[in-house]
């Protein structure tokens, strides 16, 4: 084998409020550590976002980071994470995004950009290769995702090759269910990434790069991808989700009776079939989106001419849109879950989110908790299409009832004088799965360190897989087994689904293949723990514990009352039990000492800000 | 003259560039799209993935297009596509503003053109292209497929 030549990478620190930048060097040693991503992102807001700091402040952080395998041959490499403290939650967070923008990045000569501080006026920030430039956007600020990035482009001189990160109006008006938007229609989506953006000043970052990727072995990383991309298109989830995208999971989850029904009242979506896969396919598919070096293309094209709202064409809608902005609130015509799509796109929303909040008034509207006098006259039913599109507008405005579902379900609710009603953990409301129908779910909404998202575990494939989702027993370790196998992917930049084709060793094979720094299975696994356990300590640091890695009562009491889950509630207290002592964390749900020792994390307990991590192979 | 020429069908490509990727390694021997002579740009708005690459046109306007004095492109006798000699050419874009098919493209930091040289025959993109949508054909066999409106925008861009 040829010498291999590590690959460290360098990060971009832009401060807003000084106008200043500079480029520091990552260390091989914390890339080992800490992988890239999701990995890297934990290590610096950890050190540089103490808990005194509030999400909105000049102090917290944006801190992109690609993952490690990121722009190179390595099939679906193209995720970019940004951890930010959550003004959705006010606890650690972080966020994924596929697209380009990533890659773009990586050309431009960074594995991250850490944006720091706060403009005084409304900016956007041109980077190309070595050149960073702050310019103005006071003439963008207030436009829709699309205006303004067309917007941008032309001053850019029409570089079609530059990649432009985006918030709109929601990030704007400090939503803390904003998101951030890269190419129209990928997101980083949870947790209010695009409202601390907006509380920046941060209208935009446009990336253009071309620099070579540095590669370790590259005849290697050519072997292995074609490897890869081959066994990706074979295999039988490969081929169903390229031709259908993510929501040929609808029919599955409908079917086992644990879909995200009217706010969580039911688990099971009687209109439910017109949304299944084949159906959106013959309705309103016009082609396929890729991600950057993906030969899967789940992203498919959706075109409607809808005599209500006209023509619509987006990316999208993918299953969790489907499942929160559909079943969550009854309504299943594609025209309407289309527009309500396009308009969380225009503002800037995450649909996950706005779904959730829109359900959470409805409910409360069927009930009489709320009126027409608070909705502006809104009939807000289940199943009304018209209703969710004009409050989505209202709350990407943050005009009328939209004001207060802009804070998001928690605080919603609170305002409501319904606190109960409201599908959440820690303020981040519920992906699609009702954990009463895979209790595995419930394990990952209540421990996730950013609230109620799937994909910091997703057991339910597992448990549909195994045919135990029903069952208590068991659910600590495959929380801890999936927490470290979306850990692993989240830092080394790879899509969640590439995991069907790629076990651990691939991903440390191709780890050491780019980066030129050694990694075994083990190590890997470590390392991811070792994140796990930092993001824990971000959260403990804050004084978070036990009591909030809960559930609202709904799950732990109401019993689902109809479909194939039907009768099932969450034995949470057992369960957390379980994967506590499984996670060598103590009854308070607290990283032991042992454990932070043994992931060389010790030094935190003492609130030491640097440390320096040596394990797995390089003690020996 | 028994040549062939590459194709790409629009309607299959989903934009994943791992045709640049693929270009720039077998050439350059790095990852790096922007060495890549075939380019995919996406308008995320109109949802369309527009390719860039060199049709090997008849009549060669970017043959044409560069200077007696300069002389940098010339037709390959094997393949038939369009070579660029990077000693003789001066990066003066002439070429890049003949052609119709916004296909050329400025080295990033060196001073010469890129076009496609077809792998001396046996194209890399096309071999990795996850969607088959790049194709080897004959001339006549294929139509232009590229939207008018962003391919004068590149024509104009150049």
């Amino acid at each position: 084998m040829p010498e291999r030549i590590t690959q460290a990478g360098q990060v971009l620190r832009i401060n807003l409020s000084t106008q200043t930048t500079c480029v520091e060097p990552i260390s091989p040693e914390i890339l080992s550590d800490y992988l890239g991503g999701r990995g890297l992102g934990a290590y610096y807001l950890y050190r540089e976002v103490g808990p005194e700091i509030d999400a909105f402040s000049p102090d917290n952080k944006l801190i992109f980071f690609n993952g490690s395998l990121v722009g190179s041959l390595i099939p679906g490499a193209n995720k970019v994470n940004v951890t930010f403290k959550s003004p959705l939650t006010n606890t650690y967070s972080y966020s994924l995004c596929g697209g380009h923008w990533g890659p773009e990045l990586k050309f431009a000569g960074y594995d991250g950009v850490i944006i720091e501080g706060r403009a005084e006026k409304p900016v956007y920030i041109r980077i190309e290769n070595e050149n960073v430039e702050i310019r103005t956007a006071d003439h963008l600020w207030g436009q829709f995702m699309k205006e303004a990035d067309l917007a941008i482009k032309q001053e850019l001189e029409n570089d079609d090759d530059f990649q432009i990160a985006l918030i709109g109006p929601a990030g704007e008006n400090l939503s803390r269910i904003a998101c951030i938007t890269v190419g129209g229609h990928r997101e980083f989506g949870r947790g209010g990434a695009g409202a601390v953006m907006g509380s920046k000043n941060l209208k935009a970052i446009a990336i253009r790069g071309t620099q070579d990727l540095m590669v370790a072995d590259t005849a290697g990383m050519q072997k292995l991808s074609e490897r890869l991309c081959t066994a990706l298109r074979a295999h039988p989830k490969g081929q169903v989700r390229r031709e259908y995208g993510t929501v040929e999971m609808v029919e599955g989850i409908n079917t086992r009776g644990y879909w995200s029904t009217r706010n969580f009242t039911q688990g099971f979506f009687e209109d439910g079939y017109k949304l299944e896969a084949q159906q959106m396919k013959d309705a309103i598919v016009v082609g396929s989106s890729s991600c950057y070096a993906c030969p899967v293309a789940c992203g498919k094209r959706s075109l409607v001419k809808s005599e209500k709202y006209g023509e619509i064409l987006i990316e999208g809608p993918e299953f969790e849109t489907i499942s929160l902005i559909g079943a969550n609130c009854g309504v299943s015509d594609w025209e309407s879950i289309v527009k309500a799509t396009e308009i969380c796109d225009n503002y800037g929303m995450d649909t996950m989110s706005a779904g959730g909040c829109v359900a959470l008034a409805m409910e409360c509207f069927e009930r009489g908790i709320i009126t027409l006098q608070d909705t502006g006259g809104i009939e807000l039913r289940f199943g009304n299409g018209q209703s969710l599109v004009k409050v989505l507008e209202l709350i990407g405005k943050r005009k009328g009832i939209g004001n207060v579902l802009s804070d998001g379900v928690k605080v919603a609710a609170e305002k409501f004088g319904a606190p109960e009603l409201a599908v959440h953990s820690k303020g981040l409301s519920f992906a699609a799965y009702d954990p009463r129908g895979a209790k595995g779910m419930a394990l990952t909404y209540a421990t996730s360190p950013k609230g109620a998202h799937h994909m910091v575990a997703t057991t339910m494939a597992q448990e549909n897989t195994e045919g135990n989702r029903f069952e208590t027993r068991g659910k600590g370790k495959m929380q801890r087994d999936q927490q470290i196998s979306m850990c692993t992917v989240d830092s080394l930049g790879l899509c969640a689904t590439m995991r069907i084709a790629m076990p651990f060793t691939n991903q440390a094979e191709a780890f050491e293949i780019v980066r030129g720094i050694e990694m075994d299975e083990a190590t890997l696994k470590k390392a991811a723990e070792r994140i796990i356990n930092l993001e824990r300590m971000y959260n403990v640091r804050l004084g978070l514990s036990r009591k909030d890695d809960t559930l609202p009562k709904r799950f732990l009491e109401e019993p689902l009352p109809d479909g194939e889950s039907k009768g099932q509630t969450v034995d949470l207290k057992v369960m957390l039990d379980d994967f506590y002592a499984t996670m060598g964390w103590d009854i308070n749900g607290k990283p032991t000492r042992e454990k932070l020792t043994e992931l060389g994390l010790q030094q935190i307990e003492n609130r030491e800000v640097v440390w320096f991590v040596k394990t797995g192979n390089r003690d020996s | 003259m028994n040549r062939k020429v590459l194709y790409v069908d629009q309607g299959k490509c989903t934009g994943c560039r791992m045709c640049e990727q693929w270009c720039s390694l077998t050439h350059f021997g790095v990852i790096n799209p922007a060495k890549a002579r075939i380019r995919i740009v996406r308008d995320h708005f109109e949802q369309v993935d527009s390719s860039f690459y060199c049709h090997q046109c008849e009549d060669a306007p970017c043959i044409n297009a560069c200077p007696p004095k300069i002389n940098a492109l010339s037709r390959d006798e094997k393949t038939g596509a369009v070579e660029v000699d990077q000693e003789k050419c001066i990066g003066c874009r002439r070429c890049q503003k003949a052609c119709v098919h916004g296909a050329i493209r400025m080295h990033p930091s060196e001073k010469y053109v890129l076009i496609c040289d077809l792998c001396g025959g046996d194209p890399q993109c096309l071999k990795h292209c996850p969607e088959k949508a790049i194709q080897y054909k004959e001339p006549d066999e294929i139509h232009d497929s590229i939207p008018d409106t962003i391919a004068e925008q590149e024509v104009k861009r150049a």
